[in-house]
């Protein structure tokens, strides 16, 4: 596995179609994710004035009780959730644009890639992959409540158990860990 | 002649409470990569590669690092661009 490396006017990476199949499953269930976490009024129907002034009533103003949510949309205030609900209620579905639009990049950087083959990335969608890849694996490796000790475990796993579900999963997430690490090589 | 105008007192506690500077915090968390949190340290407050990297350990040795300070705006501004970038921050009042 090669991972990304420096372009001339951004980054490159090639990829099997076996891996950009995963990929493209992978960055699918965020965007799907994202979506579903949306209130209801940012998505259908949006109130032009509660856009301009970014008060939606219906935005939600507590920190989620889902691990993965929790952790990609933070309170901003320790110990104070009205301020922290107040942050959010402003920021929060800008936040969730974000994200969002950097998981439709990476899809839509890899929906030629069926055959597998090598990307060209300029400069800025190397940085949206940069931040889709970071959700991801927040994503993955909150759902797998992984620790810093996680990749001794799964050298482990993968001698005792190589085809647990749970070491699959684990080893997908190292992957991408992978992936990431040789993107900011490539970008920094 | 003529007579000063009523200036209402200001609240001596209240001077002092805007005063104070807030701070954003950057923590720990078993995910992100040491190299990406230096990454973003560089380029949201244009760090040198040598204190992104020290913020960075700070963060991963004591569970925490000041990333910033300034106005409580500044840090909310910090705050949403470190949550846009998937790192987990915090401010307060120094």
């Amino acid at each position: 596995v090669a991972g990304f490396r420096r372009g001339r006017h951004g980054t490159t990476a090639k990829f099997s179609a076996d891996e950009a199949a995963v990929l493209r499953d992978l960055f699918g269930q965020l965007v799907g994710m994202l979506e579903e976490s949306a209130p209801r009024s940012d998505l259908a129907n949006p109130d032009p004035l509660a856009e301009l002034t970014g008060m939606t009533d219906t935005s939600s103003t507590e920190r989620s009780a889902d691990p993965v949510l929790a952790r990609l949309f933070p309170d901003a205030y320790n110990d104070d959730p009205t301020m922290s609900g107040e942050f959010r209620r402003y920021t929060e579905s800008d936040l969730r644009a974000g994200k969002l639009a950097a998981a439709n990049t990476v899809l839509d950087s890899l929906a030629d890639l069926t055959a597998g083959g090598t990307l060209h990335l300029d400069a800025a969608t190397s940085d949206q992959w940069l931040t889709a890849l970071n959700d991801l694996r927040l994503t993955l490796g909150t759902r797998l409540e992984v620790t810093e000790d996680s990749y001794d475990e799964l050298a482990a796993d993968i001698d005792a158990a190589p085809d647990e579900p749970s070491t699959v999963a684990l080893a997908l997430f190292v992957w991408l860990g992978y992936l990431q690490e040789t993107l900011v090589e490539a970008v920094g | 002649v003529t007579a000063p105008a009523e200036v209402e007192r200001p609240d001596v506690d209240e001077i002092a409470d805007v005063a104070r500077v807030w701070v954003t915090i950057v923590w720990n968390d078993p995910i992100n990569l040491m190299s990406y949190v230096a990454l973003v340290f560089q380029r949201l407050f244009g760090y040198s590669k040598e204190k992104a990297n020290t913020l960075m350990l700070q963060v991963h040795h004591e569970g925490r690092a000041v990333v910033s300070s300034g106005t409580r705006e500044q840090m909310e501004r910090d705050v949403t661009r470190l949550h846009a970038a998937g790192l987990w921050a915090t401010l307060q009042q120094d």
